[in-house]
């Protein structure tokens, strides 16, 4: 290696400049504000103090937390159970399909995702349309209160991050042998005998790679929970939206922001130990 | 080789729609401040000549096109609109900016405080402002301004419950009644944490601005007994929720409510009795404004009869113009003479301002 460098290395320093300026430089700003203190009204005093992470003990705090990892558990889980046969079917579907699949998947995304999510507070709002189609049909009397409610929240999660998961277990699949099946079925072993010992096997990092896609945005995105839950669901990210704004408390903030970063970290590393693996299938 | 290109290319796609959808969903939080953005590349290159332009920092939709364009016909300087969504957001801008950057900046009473106190705002030259004196001297020397040095009252708010009767099968008279069994899963707040704790507070007969941490969290334990009647929790178009049957009663915004009765007039206006919440809207120049006299021109130029009843009626707000009122197309929003006892929100000390925070993230937790 050493012996190729050229001309060509000082390139990367672009690269260096900015990981330095707009990802370690906010980090380090970001620690040292969480053992900021608060000043009356509005702004920060640099004088040090543990208190904005004694304050996240508090368990209204802790409930956030809670909440935030509860709602990114079951999201990923429900993504996982329709994800995983939807990215594996069209693995195998032929060629022209894929493409055509590929591109039913992408168009959304042409559309901005809060767009999106107010098209579902139209279906699922009282006089919204699944409660008309619902209603027509007979199958209820009075309109359901669908919206700002848990399970609205959960849907607006599993909308938005569904693709992820797809596309990372299509990559998986897409790879597969597929006579090693063959082989299995000949060698006797029944459908179900031959997903778990080969199918599932060689596909799971994909799915894998798909519920990290999935949990960590999970962790974040907010504003799913504030538009389709009503700002009912309190999670991590509205809390620290919250103390940025109204509350003006921007130490308290930092302290909150610091733990959840640490604790998707953790998770992260969790993810790799147990499943040995130091890439994203599909994200290389 | 063919299908390693693919794979390649899948990959990317997979990469991109991550990223994009994560860009996508910051952007939609930060979506009301990128007119700001807009503003201020604008301004750039517009820059060569300062006093012909000025920068009015204010909420989305507070001027009827007509006012904005009758001021630049009249005096030829063009009025740059940048918006902010909330009074913490433009008090971050504006410390920034160190009171630079904008001109004329209105805002609500209680961040007006902090904005004197932090000496981002200058004082105004009276004699610039020939129509001072139209201002209703109700709205004067409040707490943010006692001595009416720094600001100029723009519009009055006072948060009122409004409810449908169809859907209300008892009459709605005070905070209290929110309390009621009778409206499970029915009511739509504003998401204002002081006014919210401020209400359940007047409905134990205490002050909006209690500062005993302990009467507070009695409040905060009653508010928590609010959560089964509470159906959404929104700041902006709260006033939908009534209209599309999503809840039956709502606490809201004047503005709101102005809006809610002219799509609706069927729904009912609650002054509840145990005593009303009350905001001013005022505008101040920054302590360091590239052009205060334009500024000063515009504010005598609001000030104007005619003018401002019709900045009123667009905005729905409540008059701060004695001599407006007489012109206002919507009477309503002449001040009864009841508003004189109105309570403003002010800023509280630390210990107290956590603990209605406290109560604030706990309330909404046990909504869920």
């Amino acid at each position: 290696m050493r012996k190729k460098r050229n001309w060509w290395t000082f390139t990367v320093l672009p690269l260096y400049a900015f990981t330095l300026i707009f990802v370690a430089g906010p980090l380090v700003y970001m620690i040292a504000l969480s053992f900021a203190s608060n000043r009356e009204g509005y702004g920060v005093i640099w004088r040090f103090t543990s208190e904005n992470y004694k304050r996240l003990l508090d368990p209204v705090y802790l409930g956030t937390f809670v909440q935030s990892l509860r709602l990114a558990f079951s999201s990923t889980a429900a993504i996982m159970l329709l994800g995983y046969p939807f990215g594996y079917f069209m693995a195998k579907l032929s060629s022209k399909w894929k493409k055509r699949m590929m591109l039913l998947l992408t168009i959304p995304f042409w559309v901005n995702s809060l767009i999106r999510l107010y098209g579902w507070i139209i279906i699922l709002q009282t006089k919204g349309a699944l409660n008309g189609v619902l209603l027509n049909l007979g199958l209820i009397e009075k309109p359901l209160k669908l919206l700002y409610s848990y399970p609205a929240v959960l849907t607006g999660m599993i909308y938005t991050l569904l693709p992820f998961m797809i596309l990372s277990v299509y990559s998986s699949a897409e790879k597969l042998d597929w006579s090693l099946i063959e082989a299995a079925r000949d060698l006797g072993a029944n459908a179900v005998q031959t997903f778990f010992t080969i199918t599932l096997k060689l596909t799971l990092p994909g799915l894998l790679s798909g519920m990290i896609l999935t949990f960590i945005p999970s962790m974040g995105l907010f504003f799913i929970a504030d538009i389709l839950g009503g700002n009912k669901i309190v999670l991590v990210g509205s809390l620290i939206q919250d103390q940025m704004t109204r509350g003006s408390n921007w130490p308290f903030a930092a302290a909150l922001a610091v733990v959840l970063t640490v604790l998707t970290t953790l998770i992260i590393y969790i993810y790799r130990r147990v499943t040995h693996t130091s890439e994203l299938e599909g994200l290389y | 080789m063919k299908k390693m290109t693919v794979k390649k290319l899948m990959s990317l796609l997979a990469v991109c729609l991550w990223a994009v959808c994560l860009l996508s969903g910051c952007g939609g939080q930060g979506e009301q401040s990128d007119n700001t953005d807009g503003k201020e590349s604008g301004s750039e290159s517009a820059g060569t000549d300062d006093s012909r332009e000025m920068v009015l920092f204010t909420w989305e939709g507070m001027f009827p096109q007509e006012v904005l364009d009758g001021f630049e016909e009249e005096t030829g300087i063009q009025i740059v609109y940048s918006n902010f969504d909330t009074d913490e957001t433009m008090l971050e801008k504006l410390a920034q900016a160190e009171g630079g950057d904008y001109d004329l900046v209105i805002a609500d009473d209680y961040i007006i405080e902090t904005v004197v106190q932090e000496g981002l705002a200058q004082k105004l030259d009276q004699s610039k402002i020939e129509n001072f004196g139209n201002i209703n001297p109700l709205y004067q020397g409040q707490f943010y301004d006692k001595e009416d040095a720094y600001t100029v009252p723009y519009g009055a708010g006072i948060p009122l419950i409004v409810y449908d009767p169809e859907l209300v099968d008892f009459e709605i008279e005070s905070y209290e009644d929110l309390w009621d069994e009778r409206l499970a899963d029915s009511i739509a707040l504003t998401a204002n944490y002081r006014v919210i704790n401020g209400i359940t507070l007047l409905s134990m007969g205490k002050s909006m601005n209690e500062e005993d941490v302990s009467v507070i969290e009695e409040a905060g334990e009653k508010l928590k007994t609010l959560a089964p009647n509470v159906r959404m929790i929104q700041d902006e178009n709260t006033q939908n929720a009534l209209l599309n049957g999503e809840a039956s009663v709502a606490f809201l915004y004047t503005s709101q409510v102005t809006q809610v009765l002219s799509e609706n007039p069927d729904l009912k206006v609650v002054y509840p009795k145990e005593g009303l919440g009350f905001g001013i809207m005022a505008g101040f120049i920054p302590s360091n404004a590239p052009n205060s006299d334009a500024a000063h021109q515009f504010l005598n130029y609001i000030l104007e009869p005619e003018t401002g009843a019709q900045c009123f009626d667009f905005m729905g707000y409540y008059s701060t113009n004695i001599e407006a009122d007489q012109f206002l197309e919507n009477q309503d929003l002449a001040v009864p003479d009841t508003v004189t006892e109105g309570e403003i929100v002010q800023n509280v000390s630390e210990d107290a301002e956590a603990a209605y925070n406290k109560n604030w993230t706990e309330f909404r937790a046990a909504c869920d």
